[in-house]
């Protein structure tokens, strides 16, 4: 059973409330529409409620799969509103989120910080910026944590690491240079990601050009404050570095190159890149030579589950996120 | 509101946002420079201008300020 396999098998048993208030996008409300029809989610379509039982219609879907919440509707509004204004730690007071909830996508995150929704999905009419604001701004960061970031869940074909051919590795797609608090912080977020979806005990190895001081300078000096962080932090985790790649996940390597305890050298589940730079290339160096697949990305550090997916991907990419992000819900209750 | 009135009020929530020393800020100190801080502390901020201003700002807006002077700009166009 493949990853994916076990990930909508795991959705099915307990499917999660994912608010989409991209609603009326065909290719939106199909993904939600088939993933609901299916199973593996509840979907809540936010939006204009005439304009999408319209397209329900047109569409030839049935409107029983979906709940379906009018934004010009105000006794639910108020009612929402009400409930996220008496949360503690909230950024916006009555009359702004009232104002900011006649845009969808800000509506749905409110329902999803009340706990009306599970998830909020979008990204396909928002840009990837759009959504990032109003995570931060209704949904907010984990307390410790100071960034958004992201992980990839990469699928290797020949890859025999701790996990066979799975590697997590992040942050490939937001925080771009990120400061040492930071890049703790993304290991932080990345171990209880792979946690919560894949119920993995992680292994994070802090990735760069050196292993354990073979190399020196201010970028490696910059990973090894992060370790020193992020393990004063979450001392639970295994979070452990600097290291170079091979030393993270080659048990012979690390052999050679790790003269010390480890858990994590040469069995690292999860890598943790030092900048976008490198997560960038990396990963599009594990897809085109590795010819890996590359789920994700995932955004991590919110107080819940938010996910931002490329404006031009299709329904059936669009339909895996949803699952992935209904799962990483469920692991974080 | 008088000029000067909205420059001391978004000095003082720059400082409480970026926990900053509000006797240090001017409406001439620059993001990134005089005042550091992560993007949320700047979500934070537009949060509270539009708390106690009324005055909705684009994050783009504001992040592409590059003093509290060029915000405080920013702030009276909208008000």
């Amino acid at each position: 059973m493949s990853v994916l396999d076990k990930i909508y098998e795991k959705a099915k048993a307990n499917p999660q409330k994912v608010a989409f208030p991209e609603a009326e996008n065909e290719k939106m409300m199909q993904a939600a529409y088939e993933t609901g029809k299916e199973g593996y989610i509840k979907p809540i379509l936010v939006g204009d409620s005439t304009r999408i039982k319209e397209l329900i219609a047109e569409r030839g879907y049935e409107e029983s799969v979906f709940e379906i919440i009018d934004i010009a509707e105000e006794s639910y509004k108020n009612d929402v509103v009400a409930r996220y204004v008496a949360l503690p730690h909230t950024m916006l007071k009555e009359k702004a989120i009232g104002r900011r909830m006649e845009n969808p996508l800000y509506y749905a995150m409110a329902m999803q910080a009340v706990g009306d929704a599970d998830v909020t999905f979008a990204g396909i009419d928002n840009t990837t910026g759009d959504v990032l604001l109003a995570g931060q701004m209704i949904i907010g960061l984990k307390e410790g944590i100071s960034t958004v970031s992201s992980i990839g869940l990469c699928d290797i074909p020949g890859f025999e690491g701790s996990e066979g051919q799975l590697l997590a590795v992040g942050d490939s797609a937001v925080c771009t240079n990120p400061t040492p608090e930071q890049l703790a912080d993304i290991a932080i977020s990345a171990c209880d990601t792979v946690k919560g979806l894949l119920d993995w005990e992680p292994r994070c190895a802090m990735v760069c050009y050196s292993t354990l001081g073979s190399g020196q300078g201010e970028l490696i000096d910059k990973v090894k404050e992060a370790l020193a962080i992020a393990n004063e932090k979450r001392p639970d985790l295994d979070i452990d570095g600097e290291f170079q790649l091979d030393a993270a996940i080659v048990p012979a390597v690390a052999a050679k190159k790790v003269n010390r305890e480890s858990k994590v050298a040469g069995k690292a589940n999860v890598l943790i890149w030092p900048d976008l730079n490198v997560g960038n290339t990396a990963v599009k160096l594990i897809q085109q030579f590795g010819h890996a697949d590359a789920y994700g990305p995932m955004l991590q550090g919110f107080n819940s589950i938010v996910c931002d997916c490329s404006r031009g991907a299709p329904v059936s990419e669009i339909k895996g996120n949803v699952v992935i992000s209904a799962v990483r819900a469920m692991g974080q209750k | 509101m008088e000029r000067k009135e909205l420059e001391a009020q978004i000095i003082k929530m720059v400082a409480q946002c970026y926990n900053a020393d509000e006797a240090k800020l001017s409406v001439d100190s620059v993001f990134g420079e005089d005042i550091s801080g992560t993007s949320v502390m700047m979500v934070g901020l537009v949060s509270e201008i539009e708390n106690e201003l009324d005055a909705m700002i684009q994050l783009s807006d504001a992040a592409a300020c590059k003093t509290i002077g060029d915000l405080v700009d920013k702030v009276e166009e909208e008000l």
